[in-house]
């Protein structure tokens, strides 16, 4: 279970977070919504422990850990992944190798045995065959040159081979088509599970479509303005966020 | 132009021609009225330019008549024992390996019990001691030594021309194709601090195709000076690969020179790895000598602590349609210093000439220094040249990228910096080769090469 209490975070000096709460019990999926501003990507930042994101007040826990005492590295180990809006660019880095070392760093740290190569080449294969990655692409530089639907593929292909209890989309549909958007959703529902919860954050409706969520919240300066049911993001579909201070959506 | 402005000479100065004066009549050659003038010639040279120093604009950020200031004696590697344990010391056991026709030289002396002579010559190439073809300088030689894109500007390569030792001559035979790269690991010996003047002279035949790989280490002794020349001919249509990877002792002075010239329809990749020396400087003057030649020189080295590190590259284009590209990186952390310095020279009538070059220097510190200075002179005015440089610390986006992917924040800062350095590597087209540079890199952030 997520616990967020009385989250307060400053962003070079302003503040975003402005006493945010927000419970996400494990297995299930949690949409955040709100207008732009409003302070989605810096939770999701602030989740997966990013610098210069400064926490004044407030806590947040996961399955009773203190996540905000962690660097980001242990966060992962703890299970926490953020699927991020930007992938990086890694050029001189090949994405199997990239792939190959963050895997063996969370197992080692997790006690669990390093994946022989032929082990870890199945297992690569088998994951990134349903997001239909070509395995050219993990040969080629991480992110280099990889298209914006190649991106978030690759993100969601990590989130599955990670394997977290605790993820983070943030905007992965952003900039992607609708055949993107039917792949990637793809992936993520084939990784709900009671064991499992994921925080999706969309400016949008449209991906809440594919991946349904168990609960709405809407953002708004920095904190949870309203929370309800699947219903909450059509409503929001139809109203625009006019009323959480953003324009229509 | 740069106007004399020596007033005195320095001990170090001074210690040079003593050292030649000392040893005139044992060096190699000395009884060959060829190599004996070619020898006079040089000090005369050298004791007219002197020592090097900061207001000659090639050696602006390395000022040898400042930091020189203690020569050493002549080394002789004679009789030093080298076994296979020493070399994969030196040099890395990748390195040490890597198949070849191995040629190796302790302080100039070619060890023939450790050298593949005789596999080089049922290949088609003719490999002689230096020190021995001096004696009596077969032809082939002589139309080389000190002939190959020769200059009367450097003072370094004068005393090397004055004191060379030793080292290897190598004739590739005309259309030869080699199989497996030369490679030329090149030693200090043992104990006392030594002055080493090597020289190599390689002569590639029209057609041939090889690589050459020169390989600098130490077997433990203390603060080696070494001068090490190489000429290099690579005749028309031949194709050649050299590489340089210097792991020397971190108190050594080296300085290398590569004297390249390139015959019509020539191809020249050069690579450049270094991590060892408290003072390196690496030199590289190549000239277009016919048309159609295409020339990558291309590097990475790594620092810290006080290193210092110069890469000098001058190419002339002094023929039309020839191609030069260059890429180096560096990586500099504590107090140590990187210099690029890239000239490319375009003569009038070098039309459609293609030169570009590029330098980047990750800084790993606040207190390193990359000093890089391009230039271009073009008297031509239907040519492609260009340059650029950066530099820059390591981008803290990437580094959460990778933490938040599970990957500790040191390695996560190696990774990036193995990319870094792994944009120069992806130049070099063999694999094991390019593993081992790899290798060398991580050994020297200190992490053990994945499996």
């Amino acid at each position: 279970m997520l616990e967020i209490k009385n989250l307060h975070v400053n962003v070079d000096g302003r503040e975003i977070l402005n006493g945010l709460d927000l419970t996400l019990p494990q297995g299930e999926v949690h949409a955040i919504m709100g207008p732009n501003g409003s302070g989605k990507s810096t939770l999701a930042y602030v989740l997966a422990g990013k610098e210069d994101y400064e926490v004044t007040a407030g806590s947040v826990t996961w399955n009773g850990e203190d996540l905000l005492a962690m660097v980001p590295s242990d966060r992962a180990v703890a299970g926490v992944f953020l699927a991020f809006q930007y992938p990086m660019e890694i050029p001189g880095v090949a994405t199997m190798t990239f792939l190959r070392t963050a895997v063996n760093a969370v197992r080692k740290a997790r006690g669990e045995a390093e994946l022989s190569t032929p082990d870890f080449l199945r297992f690569v294969r088998e994951k990134a065959a349903a997001l239909k990655i070509e395995p050219d692409m993990l040969k080629r530089p991480l992110n280099v040159g990889f298209s914006g639907g190649e991106k978030k593929r690759n993100e969601i292909l990590q989130m599955a081979l990670l394997e977290p209890s605790l993820c983070v989309l943030d905007e992965t549909d952003s900039g992607l088509d609708i055949d993107a958007v039917r792949i990637v959703a793809a992936g993520v529902n084939a990784l709900r599970s009671p064991e499992r919860a994921m925080l999706v954050i969309t400016h949008y409706q449209r991906l809440l479509n594919y991946i349904v969520p168990d609960r709405v919240h809407v953002l708004s300066e920095g904190r949870v303005a309203r929370s309800g049911g699947p219903e909450l993001a059509l409503e929001l579909e139809e109203t625009g966020y006019a009323e959480f201070g953003g324009e229509a959506a | 132009m740069d106007l004399p402005v020596q007033q005195f000479r320095t001990k170090a100065e001074q210690a040079y021609l003593d050292l030649f004066e000392a040893a005139e009549n044992a060096l190699p050659g000395a009884r060959d009225s060829f190599v004996a003038g070619l020898r006079a010639n040089a000090i005369e040279t050298y004791g007219r330019l002197g020592l090097p120093h900061r207001r000659i604009e090639a050696w602006k950020y390395t000022d040898l008549r400042t930091r020189l200031t203690d020569v050493n004696p002549l080394g002789k590697g004679e009789g030093v024992a080298v076994s296979e344990a020493a070399l994969s010391g030196a040099l890395g056991a990748e390195l040490a390996n890597l198949p070849a026709y191995r040629l190796v030289i302790v302080e100039g002396d070619l060890r023939a019990d450790l050298s593949d002579l005789a596999g080089l010559k049922a290949a088609g190439v003719e490999a002689v001691s230096l020190a021995r073809a001096l004696e009596k300088p077969p032809a082939w030689l002589k139309k080389a030594l000190a002939q190959i894109n020769p200059r009367d500007d450097d003072a370094m390569i004068a005393l090397n021309t004055a004191l060379m030792t030793g080292g290897v001559g190598l004739q590739i035979g005309n259309g030869v194709i080699l199989d497996k790269p030369i490679h030329l690991i090149q030693l200090d010996g043992k104990g006392d601090p030594a002055s080493i003047f090597t020289r190599n002279v390689v002569v590639a035949e029209p057609g041939s195709a090889a690589t050459v790989l020169e390989s600098f280490g130490g077997l433990g002794l203390h603060a080696p000076q070494r001068n090490a020349v190489t000429e290099l001919r690579i005749g028309a249509e031949a194709a050649i690969k050299h590489f340089k990877v210097q792991r020397e002792r971190d108190d050594a002075f080296h300085l290398s020179t590569w004297l390249v010239e390139l015959g019509p329809d020539a191809r020249y990749d050069a690579f450049q790895f270094s991590t060892g020396a408290a003072l390196a400087r690496n030199q590289v003057y190549l000239h277009f000598a016919g048309e159609g030649a295409a020339a990558d020189i291309s590097g990475a080295f790594l620092l810290r602590a006080r290193q210092h590190c110069d890469t000098t590259l001058l190419i002339e284009h002094r023929v039309p349609h020839c191609t030069s590209r260059e890429l180096f990186k560096a990586v500099l952390d504590g107090e140590s210093r990187g210099v690029f310095q890239g000239k490319i020279i375009v003569s009038p009538g070098a039309q459609k000439t293609d030169g570009k070059q590029m330098a980047g220097a990750l800084l790993l510190s606040e207190t390193a220094e990359f000093d890089s200075k391009p230039e271009l002179e073009i008297f031509a005015d239907d040519v492609i040249c260009g340059h650029g440089a950066t530099s820059g610390q390591i981008d803290e986006d990437l580094l959460f990228y990778l933490e938040a992917r599970g990957i500790p924040e040191e390695e996560a800062r190696a990774l990036l910096i193995q990319a870094f350095v792994g944009e120069a590597l992806e130049r070099v087209e063999d694999e094991r080769l390019r593993d081992a540079l790899g290798s060398a890199s991580a050994a020297w952030l200190g992490i053990s090469p994945s499996d």
